[in-house]
């Protein structure tokens, strides 16, 4: 396994008290493999991903347990200099906001350029001729000239590319994009979410795809982890999971999206809202909003059980994913 | 004004750092739900918070603005009731006693003209705060109306005060009060406050305009608008209450500064002349005679040290709390 | 036929572009709307889809009259409203509402919910008594499926999706015959949005709305629209009945709008065909001559840059009945089927579930 994050638990001190942003996340990722990590605002995803980078802003975040295993090596372990040398050139990071990402006084090009210098102490020069290579490669016409622009003279799904040269300039084992396409149009987002598909399968990298956005990780997901209020919930390949969702929040979450192929009346939706970090309701997260939801549910947590009647590997933390598989 | 750019270097170098929105859901916390989903459901509830009273929160539990705070309010009883602290009059010298150090019944000593320093400096506090309370509302009024007005409306009315704005901000503040108050033959506070408002208001002006033109685009502005609603409904309801608050900030700053103009304008003999009692006064004063009679000069500096300082903390602290940014 | 509650003709909005700061001068303009036309029946749902930029959200503004059009007409029942002002303005506004795309920032976090509704009441008196405001307010809290008692709170004690629930109770608020909806789920997350566009279904119904429903997301689109028309660049080009546009688009950006969309069934991933569009939208300043989706169209060819290409029933499908007969704005238009079809068997959808 290229990374393998182990019962990770992540608080935040809040005003309003301790917010359990992240309670016992596991999950691995091979070379060459993609993982969609699903979830919505508040459950955990970005700030998972942000603690395996090390990008972790702490306080007021604080890690209070659990490992990140990368090539055998707990990251959480490593000293803040060594953690660095592993950032940018073993695994890189795309976020979902390019333009204030890249610094606004530099030229891309310089920005590109200062990768090499700085980790592969290449000479100006050099450095130069490989910004313009990198950004041939993620298909910038006219990337000579362009080379020398500021970030604000890109359009969106540009600067994009320009994030994702960035991230691969180094050529990592790994990369998190966090909401990568959510900034852009639907027709860029398809030449953006390509770009990143086509550059892992030549690089064989891993990805962890960061979304909320179930169309996106239908498309190019090998296997799906959904999180809701800081755990995993379901964990499966992608082909299963769209088939029979092992758990009522996936379930849930795949009806209520409208499709362009029905014109419905009525959608179905989850009922209520998701909890407040520093309140998570006792047993399962989910209950409040659970049409499944049985007295076990209001007490016992659910642990991620082994969803034994499917060959794959998969994961549900449901009492009843049974039910739900076959429902 | 244009929203600034965050920008992280090391993100940029690296592609590291914190993601675009930090995935916790804080703001989505407050589940209010009209059928909550189980008995759970809503945690308890949360009083009504404002802006100003997440402030309040915050400042009553800050020690710099309780001190700040404190030390204000003592300077603003001693210059309404003096005599509560000072039992002597400021202007009963005994020239027999000049520059004699501290005695029984004259903690501070006597200055130059055998005056009480104590009493002088307890009744100094009077025209100061006077001078300062009163300079920052004629600043405040006019910088915010003249400077939303122009925010508000935009067009030539705006260029033309930005303009005049300029003008004001090139006048050299000292050099402009000897030639104007040197003229003017009044002894009393009035032509220092109005000399500090002709040329204090642009600041605030400037403040004002900016802050009403980021109000002025938000969308529940638009809103308003969309309902029917007049320009004086938009500007009093939605646009004030959500301008006010850097004005507040910059003008409580401002007071401090205001203060020690007062004193310098005072020092210089443009501003107050004796026999008005004002620290800038007793410091011009003993100047003169400093190695004589050091405590002449030390206690109405001090007390304008502290005072000025005090305002300033006192701004510094409501901007932390009033800044949303550094939740 | 009826007449249309809301015709709009030759719509456009340009945005002078100038230099100098005490004497402006103009060097060029931003053609946001350039020339749009479409009208809505009664009760009737009409999407407006398009990417960023396209121009839809201006579109909007104009429709609330908050902005004004640089040229064409808004019929509101025949009368062009674009011209009115004072008094006559404001009893059509109040006949016109609008709900906003971001929760967060289009209520005014220094007023409790009830001011923020209740204010339609205070800028129209007439609508509602004084004395019965109050009662007022709480029923729409209740219509939105908020709990009345919130009357008192503020803002930022909501999440997305109950702050949108008040956007639009205020859009309700005068009893509107015609709302216009910017994008009003996109910023709420996606167990949210079902509810919200469920709860906007459910008001047509009940207040016999009518709708203009903006989005650039083409499911919500079609989940909720009668008609829907695609706007490119400033312009509509193509519109038609729901099923028209989706399965059977004639207009080439259409056609790659909807082959982008990311479907939710990874199975469809062996046999979708999808579009890529090459390049960027040209910039609003700079409209491409003739057709202005020729610089990435697959299709382009001489006459695309010479002709601008009317919207209306493309000369091929001129005599033919049909779903494929619908107005659209291109030379070389024919069909083309990009959505696929839920084949066989189900790809993640488990019927309706419980409304």
């Amino acid at each position: 396994m290229l990374l393998e994050v182990r019962d990770l638990h992540v608080e935040f001190h809040t005003r309003d008290g301790v917010a359990k942003a992240v309670n016992g996340v596991s999950y691995g990722v091979d070379a060459g493999e993609t993982l969609a990590v699903l979830g919505e605002s508040g459950s955990g995803k970005s700030v998972t991903a942000q603690t395996v980078m090390g990008i972790l802003d702490v306080p007021p975040g604080r890690i209070t347990a659990g490992e990140v295993l990368f090539e055998g090596r707990d990251l959480l372990k490593l000293k803040e200099e060594e953690r660095r040398k592993v950032r940018g050139a073993e695994m890189a990071m795309i976020f979902q906001d390019a333009l204030s990402s890249l610094n606004p006084v530099l030229t891309v090009g310089a920005q590109l350029a200062e990768m090499f210098t700085v980790h592969r102490g290449m000479s100006r020069k050099d450095a130069h001729a490989k910004a313009v290579e990198l950004m041939d490669r993620v298909r910038i016409p006219a990337a000579k000239e362009r080379v020398r622009q500021y970030p604000h003279q890109f359009s969106g799904g540009m600067r994009q590319r320009i994030m994702i040269a960035m991230a691969m300039a180094l050529e990592p084992k790994l990369i998190i994009a966090d909401e990568p396409t959510t900034a852009l149009d639907v027709t860029v987002q398809a030449q953006v979410m390509d770009l990143l598909a086509e550059l892992q399968r030549e690089l064989h990298m891993g990805l962890i795809l960061i979304t909320h956005d179930l169309g996106v990780v239908a498309d190019v997901a090998d296997k799906i982890a959904v999180m809701y209020a800081g755990r995993i919930v379901e964990t499966a390949p992608v082909h299963d999971i769209y088939k029979a969702p092992a758990h009522p929040y996936t379930r849930g979450l795949l009806e209520s999206i409208p499709r362009l192929d029905q014109k419905g009346q009525e959608l179905y939706a989850i009922k209520g809202l998701p909890p407040n970090l520093t309140r998570i309701p006792p047993g399962c997260a989910f209950h409040p909003r659970c049409p499944m939801a049985q007295d076990v549910c209001r007490t016992d947590v659910p642990p991620l059980y082994d969803v034994t009647e499917s060959d794959a590997e998969r994961g549900s933390a449901c009492h009843f994913w049974r039910e739900c598989l076959h429902d | 004004m244009p929203e600034q750019q965050p920008y992280e270097p090391e993100r940029a170098i690296a592609g590291t750092g914190m993601g675009g929105q930090m995935d916790l859901g804080a703001s989505e916390a407050v589940t209010l739900e009209k059928t909550p989903g189980g008995p759970e459901g809503t945690g308890p509830q949360d009083k009504p918070r404002s802006l100003w009273s997440d402030a309040w929160h915050d400042l009553r539990r800050n020690p710099v603005f309780i001190i700040s705070a404190l030390v204000i309010l003592f300077l603003i009883v001693i210059s309404i009731w003096p005599s509560l602290i000072a039992s002597g009059s400021p202007l009963k010298c005994d020239l027999a006693k000049a520059q004699e150090g501290s005695q029984s019944g004259h903690p501070f000593g006597f200055n130059g003209q055998g005056c009480d320093v104590y009493t002088r400096t307890v009744y100094g506090a009077r025209t100061s705060v006077a001078v300062g309370v009163l300079a920052t509302l004629g600043v405040a009024v006019l910088g915010s109306v003249l400077g939303g007005l122009a925010g508000f409306f935009g067009g030539a009315g705006d260029a033309v005060l930005s303009r005049i704005t300029d003008v004001f901000f090139a006048i050299p503040v000292v050099l402009g009060g000897l030639v104007l108050l040197s003229v003017i033959t009044s002894n009393t506070v009035w032509p220092v406050i109005g000399f500090i408002v002709l040329l204090g208001w642009p600041q605030i002006s400037r403040i004002a305009r900016g802050s009403v033109i980021t109000a002025k685009q938000n969308d529940y502005v638009q809103a308003a608008r969309a309902l029917g609603a007049s320009n004086s409904r938009l500007l009093l309801r939605h646009i004030a209450p959500n301008a006010i608050a850097p004005v507040i900030v910059v003008a409580t700053i401002a007071l401090g500064t205001y203060i020690s103009l007062e004193a310098t304008l005072s020092f210089l003999g443009v501003g107050l002349k004796p026999p008005s009692v004002s620290w800038g006064i007793d410091i011009s004063a003993a100047a003169p005679y400093v190695r004589n009679a050091p405590h002449a000069l030390l206690w109405p500096s001090g007390a304008l040290a502290i005072t000025v300082l005090a305002f300033i903390m006192l701004g510094d602290a409501v901007r932390d709390a009033l800044d949303p940014k550094l939740r | 036929m009826t007449e249309p509650i809301l015709e709009v003709r030759g719509l456009v909005k340009h945005y002078p572009l100038t230099t100098g700061i005490l004497f402006k001068k103009q060097v060029g303009a931003v053609k946001a709307v350039d020339g749009v036309d479409f009208h809505l029946d009664r009760s009737e749902t009409l999407g407006i889809v398009g990417e960023s930029g396209c121009g839809k959200s201006t579109v909007a503004k104009m429709l609330v009259n908050l902005e004004r059009p640089t040229a064409g007409e808004i019929r509101y029942k025949g009368e062009d409203i674009t011209k009115l002002s004072g008094k006559a303005l404001k009893s059509v506004r109040r006949n016109i509402q609008m709900v906003f795309q971001d929760p967060y920032t289009s209520l005014n976090p220094r007023m409790t919910v009830g001011d923020i509704i209740g204010e339609a009441y205070d800028i129209h008196p007439e609508v509602a008594p004084k004395g019965d405001r109050r009662e007022r307010v709480q029923q729409l809290l209740d219509v939105v499926g908020l709990n009345p008692e919130y009357i008192n709170r503020y803002p930022h004690q909501f999440s997305g999706g109950q702050r949108q629930r008040i956007g639009i109770a205020r859009g309700l608020a005068l009893r509107p015959e015609i709302i216009v909806a910017d994008e009003p789920v996109s910023a709420l997350d996606v167990s949210v949005q079902a509810q919200v566009i469920n709860l906007m279904g459910r008001l047509q119904d009940e207040f016999d709305l009518s709708y203009i429903f903006i989005a650039h997301d083409l499911s919500i689109v079609r989940h909720i629209s009668d008609r829907v028309g695609v706007m490119y660049l400033g312009r509509i080009v193509e519109t038609g009945r729901d099923a028209e546009i989706y399965d059977h688009p004639t207009h080439p950006y259409t056609q790659a709008l909807l082959s982008a969309v990311p479907v939710p069934d990874p199975e469809a991933r062996e046999y979708r065909e999808r579009i890529i569009l090459a390049g960027d939208v040209p910039s609003p300043t700079n409209i491409p001559s003739g057709c202005r989706f020729r610089t990435r169209c697959w299709k382009a060819r001489e006459r695309c840059a010479l002709e601008v290409p009317a919207l209306a029933v493309p000369a091929e499908f001129r005599h033919a009945t049909g779903p494929a007969a619908h107005d659209s704005a291109c030379h070389f238009a024919e069909e083309r089927q990009v959505v696929p079809h839920e084949a066989d068997g189900d790809g993640g959808g488990h019927g309706s579930g419980p409304g």
